[in-house]
Formats: structure tokens, sequence, C-alpha cells
């Protein structure tokens, strides 16, 4: 009956919000922006989030998580259309599609591949839907049980998977950069005391370092410098005719679509990991279980199918920590976590009490999203396609204007500026050097969070740390972290090897006296 | 992202760097109080304000360590002694003196000149113009030797500014004329244009990317800029000459 009704409210959310114009006119238009963000070559769609953060910030909050879980949709999707044409991807997420979405396009088959892939990203958010809304109450459940040493230990954890999965150089830089973000987040007074922490008795300090100029410069500056310092230049497009849905296709790739769907939904659901890894390991699972795996790579439609499902479904998978945890699930998540918080509205486990249709609504939004990410694909693909031709000596400056006008915009503070440029300078340096910036914004967003838990669970057990080896989630999540970090050492990997291999020996070994012995009787 | 080998080599120096960093973290939080009290309470260690950055400046510590010794186990000592060499040699000036090097110093002049000189200063259309038309015709006309004689027009234009305003000739010329220092700013923004102009008058094709160019420079600010400030009622950081032309349209106060 509960689920009924659910279901119920739901689908009013879905037609009130489709029953305004003026709502699917900001759907139509910021999934359109989206896609541009995604198909420019330079621009991501974390950026594209934290620009219109500050356009929203007049808005209600209903309007502002249209238009940017609109943008973020549509930006995940639209990667896939400088993939598919011009062999760049658009963004990180579609860097998987290029390899196969490329070769369908110098083989005249691009139209359909921007026609499945269309089909497939819709496919994917609508999945991963479903899943937000079955799965958010059972663990909004879950987490009102958790007590602070939990929540510490959660952050913790946020931080050191963010830092492990997404560095591309050594962990260590990964962890590194989550140090350093938790230490930016120490920056101001304290929570409990209020006592003035690295402020150097600058008053505008005081309040701590602003999350959405940091996001914007950490994400932005970066961008510009490496775009317009490595002279990239976008190459020439590919030719495409008429776009096709191709339902038949669709259908038939059903059991695949559902794998990378879970896989999608799997990785974006893990704190701080985005589209690109759902892309990449969905890519890799579909080569796997393929019956033609010397196919890939050289145009294969599953292939398409599976990393575009999957980067979309990785969507609704990085909401399912957002809104009952208050941990992002992946950059632009992290964005959209501060988004939330100019806006009033708090994501963690009390959301359900404060807000209590909000996890519905976001469900509703994305279902729209979705849909009119589908519309205008169908239709406007080949107009949307021009902005690949604008020169990025052209858009990257603008892109600087915007972070800066949307930086000062959000509390109309010129401080939020002289801090944003730094850490994107920084940030440049950092990523120049192998070290991620995901664990630092995630280390920033996290940061208040553990550090006030962990003095009010110490307070709570009068400095004692006993609690995390008597509590069971506690335990589990310790035990969690400690093989986070000590799975990367080698000498763990010697040791697991070393234990595998007399495992395996001691197995053949007995295989082979069983297959000597001889028969009885 | 540097290459395998350079980045282990870069390693030891970031990871030194970060150390250093963890090390004046834990040194500024055992300033704080621990034990005694603050704002009338007595303190107990775990609820100190210092016990959350002691252990982010600790963990910063040994990471930065560990960074260090895991690149040294790779390169080497005497490939780390190299690079030691590296830094005191003509190498390191080439290095710096390199094109790609020039573009990063450009780009971070431009951003650095915006947000710290231009932008609490000068009416905020005409620091985006400026920014604008600067950033992109250094980088659209994608010639080395045109990059270099703009970035270094721009660069004395802007000693020009910081020798203005430190010497605070702007507080008595502002007494003698409204809007002063916009219209210094605007005189440079079309030195510039007009710099530019003579430096590829005789190239159509630069010709043509010069007039897109400009006229991408003059709209984008305009058409964000009124946004911010008549749709979403953002007062600019430093409202100045165009801005109260613009207001006087917008508001018809003719």
């Amino acid at each position: 009956m509960m689920i009924l009704e659910r279901i119920g409210t739901y689908f009013q959310m879905v037609f009130h919000l489709a029953a305004d114009p003026l709502n699917i006119l900001i759907l139509l238009s910021s999934v359109m922006l989206g896609i541009m963000f995604g198909a420019m070559p330079g621009l991501t769609s974390t950026l594209g989030v934290a620009l219109l953060t500050a356009l929203t910030y007049g808005m209600d909050t209903p309007t502002a998580m249209l238009c940017l879980l609109a943008i973020y949709v549509g930006g995940t999707y639209g990667g896939s259309y400088a993939s598919i044409l011009i062999n760049i991807p658009g963004t990180a997420a579609s860097a998987a599609t290029a390899l196969d979405g490329y070769p369908l396009a110098c083989k005249g088959e691009g139209g359909r591949a921007i026609g499945l892939t269309t089909t497939a990203s819709a496919i994917g958010t609508i999945i991963s839907m479903l899943f937000l809304v079955s799965i958010s109450p059972l663990i909004s459940f879950f987490a009102l049980q958790f007590t602070s040493f939990e929540f510490f230990l959660l952050a913790f954890f946020g931080i050191l998977i963010s830092g492990t999965l997404t560095s591309p150089d050594l962990v260590i830089k990964g962890w590194i950069a989550g140090f350093l973000g938790l230490f930016m987040a120490c920056v101001g007074r304290d929570l409990l005391q209020f006592y003035p922490r690295f402020t150097f008795g600058i008053p505008e300090l005081d309040s701590g370092i602003e999350v959405v100029p940091v996001l914007i410069g950490a994400f932005g500056i970066p961008q510009i410098i490496q775009v317009l310092k490595d002279r990239f230049q976008i190459g020439e497009t590919q030719k495409f005719q008429r776009i096709l849905p191709e339902f038949g296709t669709i259908v038939r790739n059903i059991p695949r679509i559902i794998r990378s769907a879970l896989i999608g939904v799997g990785i974006g659901s893990v704190p701080g990991i985005g589209e690109d890894i759902a892309a990449w390991v969905s890519y890799g699972t579909a080569k796997n279980t393929s019956k033609h795996p010397e196919r890939f790579g050289k145009g294969e439609i599953t292939a398409v199918l599976s990393t575009e499902v999957a980067n979309n479904a990785c969507v609704g998978g990085a909401m399912i920590p957002l809104l009952n945890l208050g941990i992002p699930g992946s950059p632009p998540a992290a964005m959209l976590l501060g988004a939330l918080m100019l806006h009033g509205v708090t994501p963690g486990p009390m959301i359900t009490f404060e807000h209590p249709t909000f996890i519905m609504e976001v469900a509703a939004i994305l279902l729209l999203a979705s849909l009119s990410m589908w519309v205008v694909g169908m239709l406007l693909a080949k107009q949307v396609v021009k902005v690949l031709r604008i020169p990025v000596q052209l858009f990257m400056p603008i892109i600087g204007i915007l972070c800066i006008i949307g930086s000062y915009a959000l509390g109309i503070n010129i401080w939020n500026l002289y801090l944003m440029l730094p850490v994107g300078i920084i940030s440049y340096f950092l990523v120049e050097m192998g070290y991620p910036i995901a664990p630092l914004v995630i280390g920033v967003i996290l940061g208040p969070m553990a550090d006030e838990n962990l003095r009010r669970a110490l307070m709570v057990s009068q400095g004692s740390f006993l609690p995390v080896f008597t509590r069971p989630v506690s335990l589990v999540l310790f035990l969690v972290i400690v093989w986070t970090v000590v799975s990367q050492f080698p000498a763990y990997r010697q040791f697991k090897n070393k234990l595998m291999d007399k495992v395996f020996r001691r197995k053949s070994c007995e295989a082979d006296f069983d297959s000597d012995a001889p028969e009885e009787g | 992202m540097l290459e395998k080998e350079k980045l282990r080599k870069a390693d030891v120096y970031s990871g030194i760097i970060i150390f250093l960093f963890g090390a004046w973290i834990v040194w500024q939080a055992s300033k704080m109080p621990m034990k005694d009290s603050w704002g009338g309470v007595q303190n107990v260690w775990f609820v100190s304000p210092a016990l959350f950055p002691l252990f982010v400046g600790g963990m910063i510590m040994l990471l930065g360590l560990l960074l260090v010794r895991t690149a040294l186990k790779t390169i080497g000592l005497k490939a780390f002694g190299n690079t030691l060499q590296w830094l005191f040699s003509k190498e390191l000036f080439q290095f710096l003196n390199s094109m790609s090097n020039l573009r990063f110093y450009a780009i971070a002049t431009l951003f650095l000149a915006l947000v710290y000189l231009y932008i609490p200063r000068i009416d905020f259309f005409l620091s985006a113009i400026l920014f604008l038309n600067v950033f992109i015709l250094m980088f659209y006309f994608d010639e080395a030797e045109l990059l270099k004689k703009l970035f270094f027009f721009y660069l004395a234009g802007t000693v020009f500014f910081i020798i203005y305003f430190a010497a605070r000739i702007d507080g008595w010329l502002s007494q003698a004329f409204p809007f002063a220092k916009d219209i210094l700013a605007l005189v440079f923004l079309l030195a510039y244009c007009v710099y530019a102009w003579r430096l590829i008058r005789h190239s159509p094709p630069l010709r043509r990317k010069y007039r897109t160019g400009l006229i991408v420079a003059f709209v984008a600010p305009l058409l964000v800029g009124s946004i911010f400030k008549y749709f979403l009622l953002v007062p600019m950081p430093a409202e100045g000459l165009v801005v109260a032309l613009l207001d006087a349209i917008w508001y018809f106060e003719f």
C-alpha cells in the first residue's frame, strides 16, 4: 500500500512539473546547454553545473534543481557527440565511447551511433532513477542508526576511496589531495568552540572557505590553462545523415543495457568516483562477455551502448549517497551538493524528515530530464554539433569570465574571487603533477562533517576510541578503511600473491594426487 | 600531466613541499588550545579545535614523506642529483623561457591582473572586455611571435596601472575628472586594439580572426554582465563608466 502511495506521489510530481510550460522550457534549454557543455572538448558537466549554480541562486529550490540536474544529465550525454564525430571525448565520461563511436562515424554510421547513444543514455538515466527511488528509503533508514563515529568514518572512507580510485598516478597522491581538501575545510571558526583556525586575523576567513568558489576554481581554471597552454585543436567533424533511435537494436540488447546500468548505478554510488570509471568498467565487461571481442575498437555498436548506458546511469547512482548520506557520488554531484546547500537543503539522513518529498522530486526531475535529453538529442543533434566548430580560443576566455562572475555572484563577495584564483592555479599544478582534483573537492565538502563528528563522538565516549570496535557498522567501516589503505602497499600484494600461490598450489597438488590415485575397487 | 620519469623527479620536490606544509599545519595547530580554557570553557584534548588539524597535518606529513620515498626509490639518488644540477643550469632558464610556459605566464597574468587589480577598481564591464579582448586576440591568432608581443604590451599597461594605484594617483585624479580610472582603462583597451591591428593588418586570415575576436570580446561581457546585473540583480564588484551608461539606458535616466 505504501509503495503504491509512493508511486502515486511520484507520478503526481512528474505531472505537476511537466504541466508548467516554464518548467518544460527550462528543462529543454538546460539540457541543450548541458549537451553543449558536454560536447565541447575542454568543458565538462561539472563545470556546467558549477557555472550555472550562480544563475540559479535567485530561483526557488525545485526550479534550481530542474536546471542543474538537466545540465548534469545533458552534459554527461553530450560528451558522446565529440567522441563519435571527432574522436576527441567531450568529457572524460565519454572517452570509452570514442573507441567504437568514431570508427562507426568513419563508416558513415555516425547518425546511427548518435541515435543509439541518445536512447541508451536516456534508458541509463531512467534505470538509475528507479534505483534512486527504491534504494533511498532503505539507505536513509539505515543511515538513521549511524552515530558520530560512523559519520566520521564514512566521511574518511569517502575521501580515501575517492583518492584511491581517481588518482591517475600514485594512490598516495589521491590521498594527499583528499587531506589538502580536509585542511581547507579546517580554515575558519571551528563549529564546536568557535575558535578561529588558520584565519590569521582576516575576518573574511572566519566563516571558512566557501565551497562553490573552490569548486569553480578547482575545476574551471586548470581546464582553461591546460586547453590553451597545450594549444588544443578540435579536429574535423565527421558528417552524418539521419538520426534514428533504432528501438530494434535496443530491444535486442536489453540484457547488456541492464548490466551496464547496474554497473553505472553501483559505481556512481561509491563516493567521488565519476561517470568515466563507470563507462570504462562497463566497456571492459561488455568486451569480456562478448562473443566477438575482436570487433571491439572497430565500431562495435554494443560497446557504444554499454558505455553510454553506464555513464548516464551513474547520474542517478551518484544521487543515492548524495541525498541520503550527504556524500557526493561524483564530481558533478559534489557541485550539486554545494548548490543544494545554497538553497537551504542539507542532504543527509534527515532529508526525509526535513524535506519529505525531495528525493521523489529529484527522481521526477531525472525522468523528465532524460526524456528532454532524448527529444533534444533526436531533433536538434545536427544543430548542437555546430558548437564543435567554435575554436577553443574563443570560448575558453568566456568560460574564464563565467568562472569569475559565478564565484563573485554567490554571496556577492569579492573575497570569493581572491580565493577562487589561487585554488585554481594550485589545482592546475596539482593536475600537472598527477594529483586528482575530485578528492580535494570532496575533502573540502566532507571536512566539516568529519571534524565535527570525530570530536562529538569522542565527547560522548569521553575520549575513548573503543566504540569503533564495539559498534558493528563502525567496525565494518574501520576494517574497510584499513583494507583500502593496506591493499595499496606492495608488501600486502606480495603477501596476497604468496598466499594465493600456496592455496592454489595445494589445490592443484591435491587435484594431481586425486587424478594419480588408483581407483578403488 | 608530465611523463612518468619527469613525474617521479617532480614528486621528490612536491613531496618535500607537502611534508613541509603538513609540518606547518601541525605547528599552527599546536598553538590552538588543547587543555587550557577558551571562552570560559576548560578544554579537554578530544574537544580541542586542534584535534582535527593535528590529525590532518600529521597525515599530510606522513604522505609527503611516503611520496618522497617512493619517488627516490624509483629514480634513484643519482637521478635526483642530476635534477639538482639541472636546477642550477642554463637548461632551467631555457625551460622557463619555452613557448608553452610563456602561454602559461600569459594566462596566469591575465587572471591575476583581472582578479586582483582590475575587477576591484575598474568598472566590471570594462575589466571584462579588456580581459576578453587581450585573451582572445593573444591566443586566437595562434602565432608565437604575436602572442609574445601582445603579452608584453599588456604587461606594460598592467604595470602602469599597478603604479597608478600604488602611488595613489587615482585619488587626486578622480577628484578632478569623474571616472578617471575607467577612462584610462578605455584608453588602454583602445591602444591594445590599435597595436594588435598594426601587427596583423597585412594578413587577411588574421584580420578576419581580429574582427571575430573583437565582436566576441565586446558582446559576451555585455550579455553575461547584463544578465547578472539587471535580471539577477547582482551589483557588480566595481561600477563605473559603463554601468552608469547602462543604468541610464535600462532605467531611462535621460
